[in-house]
């Protein structure tokens, strides 16, 4: 029997080795690596991790958050105020923030209420609310001049390598929470919420759920963001690119994948610093161009592209089969408005 | 004696349309009940009424004399009392095997069992154990009804509500299905309401018919002699018809 079984059982060696061999080798990195590029590596393992968390909930339970931020802010804020205040090891204040996020999350219940295009809007308002609410509770944050966080011990290599367990972190938790009972209900709800509940899922305890450990993981990712900045600003955090970010991560590398997001954080992190630095102006318009193409012919992003040259090459299944499968399912991408297309086998 | 679900005057209205006006319904243990009565009847929203799809505007669900009426859909499932649907409505996203498996973490949860004993079981009970790694799209009509039953079943019901599992297949599908539904009371003693156009299914399944129309309760009975009753006649062919038959 069945596949059920094989896709509810333990981790399959063909999966292990190779997460192992990569973190293994990511953790060598600094030996070779001069600041910048580690810089930059960290900063992508940061963005890997938030957009795995983003991704349980617009990829696995279909829910397309636009007001990620909110959490990230809050996780990077509380994280910077209780290092300011109190001599607690960083890594105890980025799960304090991540804490903080989640019980945030948790809050944004009511959201919960609505689906598809509906939730994305909504989820718009509480990123912006979020965001004007802290921009002008200048005791807290500091407003448009922000805070100044002490260094964490250690310095930017220990950083890396906090980084680098939290990505490794948030990929083994997708890859289990994919194959778990919890991730099978989020995938019902995400095709059909009604059909779903009447074979006894409850959708609001599953998204409650998966949008409190999404918000506290994108919380404790604010954290390390923070704590590798040394410098945050509302304004930054809680920005609304900030949230569009988590988005384009996912679409970019394939929503609902296990492997997607993680190419798509590496992808977004390179362009960001390419763009940035060459077309200040024109970069959020040409995340836009970005967005429309890959909708329009790939919804599963690089995800998607790379299953198509696996099923070319003519191997009979793809071989990342277990990271990137009909998780994606009709994937319904933002602004596609619940659409989105057929199966990936 | 007290039914194993009954429904108590049970309404809903849709604006100035009563879809369902004061039915009472009994379902005795083991029984298959047939609920018959033309398009627009008001059978699907009886139904949904029963599942918690909908909340009733008056009147009330009762499973063995507790309250069902009030729950959400997900908690009604939880009870015992699961609905298919007419449209059928797989997880495209899933495998067959991973839709029962959702069907059938809840039944593990209420009568014991691994999610995995209970997916294999529900599968092969509705013949689809050689289609279990494959994409519902691949699955004709008759094979996604199936599957619709097999996660349903897996849910490990005790009243499952039917609705139209038959209609639209081919008439050797139609039998079989039907061989499928006698066998979910005969072998597993799952109480059934279904509803149905197949006349000749309800006919020989069901140990007692209902008749709806317009919302209302029209007719009760055996089969038999529920299509002989002249209101039943109108109802479905008009007055004329009930007049000539008489």
């Amino acid at each position: 029997m069945s596949r059920a079984r094989r896709s509810l059982a333990g981790i399959p060696l063909r999966a292990a080795l190779p997460f192992a061999a990569a973190v293994g080798a990511l953790a060598l990195l600094p030996l070779v690596l001069d600041p910048y590029a580690l810089n930059l590596v960290t900063l992508a393992l940061v963005m890997i991790a938030g957009a795995l968390a983003w991704n349980w909930m617009g990829g696995f339970a279909g829910q397309v958050s636009f007001g990620h931020a909110a959490m990230f802010g809050i996780g990077g804020f509380v994280a910077a105020r209780l290092l300011l205040a109190t001599p607690l090891p960083a890594p105890l204040a980025w799960l304090a923030g991540g804490l903080a996020a989640g019980i945030f999350a948790l809050g944004a219940h009511p959201t919960l209420r609505l689906r598809g295009p509906y939730f994305s809007i909504a989820t718009i308002g509480l990123g912006e609310a979020a965001r004007l609410v802290f921009t002008y509770w200048e005791r807290f944050t500091g407003g448009a001049s922000g805070l100044s966080l002490p260094i964490v011990a250690g310095g930017k290599e220990a950083l890396y390598s906090w980084a680098l367990a939290l990505a490794a972190a948030a990929v083994a938790a997708s890859w289990g929470i994919r194959r778990s009972r919890f991730g099978l209900q989020l995938l019902a709800i995400k095709a059909d919420v009604e059909a779903a509940a009447d074979v006894g899922v409850s959708a609001t305890l599953h998204q409650d759920l998966v949008f409190a450990l999404s918000g506290a993981v994108v919380g404790i990712a604010g954290g390390l963001y923070a704590s590798y900045f040394s410098f945050i600003e509302p304004n930054d955090l809680f920005g609304f690119d900030r949230s569009i970010s988590f988005v384009l991560m996912c679409v970019i590398g394939g929503v609902g994948t296990v492997l997607g997001p993680v190419l798509g954080a590496i992808v977004f992190v390179i362009l960001h610093q390419l763009l940035l630095a060459s077309y200040p102006q024109l970069y959020l318009g040409l995340y836009g161009l970005l967005l429309v193409l890959i909708i329009l012919f790939e919804p599963l992003g690089i995800s998607g592209l790379a299953l198509r040259v696996a099923r070319r090459l003519g191997r009979g299944g793809p071989p990342p089969a277990p990271l990137v499968t009909s998780a994606a399912g009709p994937a319904s991408p933002p602004g596609a408005g619940g659409g989105g297309r057929g199966l990936a086998p | 004696m007290t039914p194993l679900l009954a429904t108590r005057a049970i309404s809903r209205r849709f604006g100035g349309l009563w879809a369902v006006d004061g039915v009472d319904l009994a379902l005795g243990d083991g029984e298959i009940l047939g609920v018959i009565g033309p398009n627009g009847a008001g059978k699907t929203t009886l139904f949904a009424l029963i599942s918690g799809s909908l909340a009733p505007t008056s009147g009330e669900v009762l499973l063995e004399g507790r309250r069902l009426s009030g729950l959400p859909a997900h908690r009604v499932v939880r009870a015992g009392v699961v609905r298919t649907h007419q449209l059928v409505r797989p997880f495209p996203n899933l495998t067959v095997a991973e839709n029962v498996a959702v069907g059938a973490i809840h039944g593990a949860r209420r009568a014991g069992g691994g999610v995995a004993e209970r997916t294999a079981d529900a599968l092969a009970f509705a013949g689809l154990a050689d289609r279990a790694g494959q994409p519902p799209a691949t699955l004709t009509l008759a094979g996604r009804k199936r599957l619709e039953l097999a996660r349903a079943l897996a849910t490990a019901p005790r009243v499952l509500l039917l609705d139209e599992v038959i209609a639209g297949v081919s008439p050797a599908e139609a039998q079989a299905l039907a061989a499928l539904v006698r066998r979910l009371r005969d072998e597993r003693g799952i109480s059934v309401v279904m509803i149905e156009h197949v006349m000749p299914a309800v006919m020989t399944l069901s140990d007692r018919v209902v008749v709806l129309d317009h919302g209302h309760k029209i007719a009760e009975g055996g089969p038999l002699d529920v299509v002989r009753e002249p209101r039943v006649i109108e109802a479905y062919l008009g007055k004329g018809a009930a007049e000539a038959r008489t």
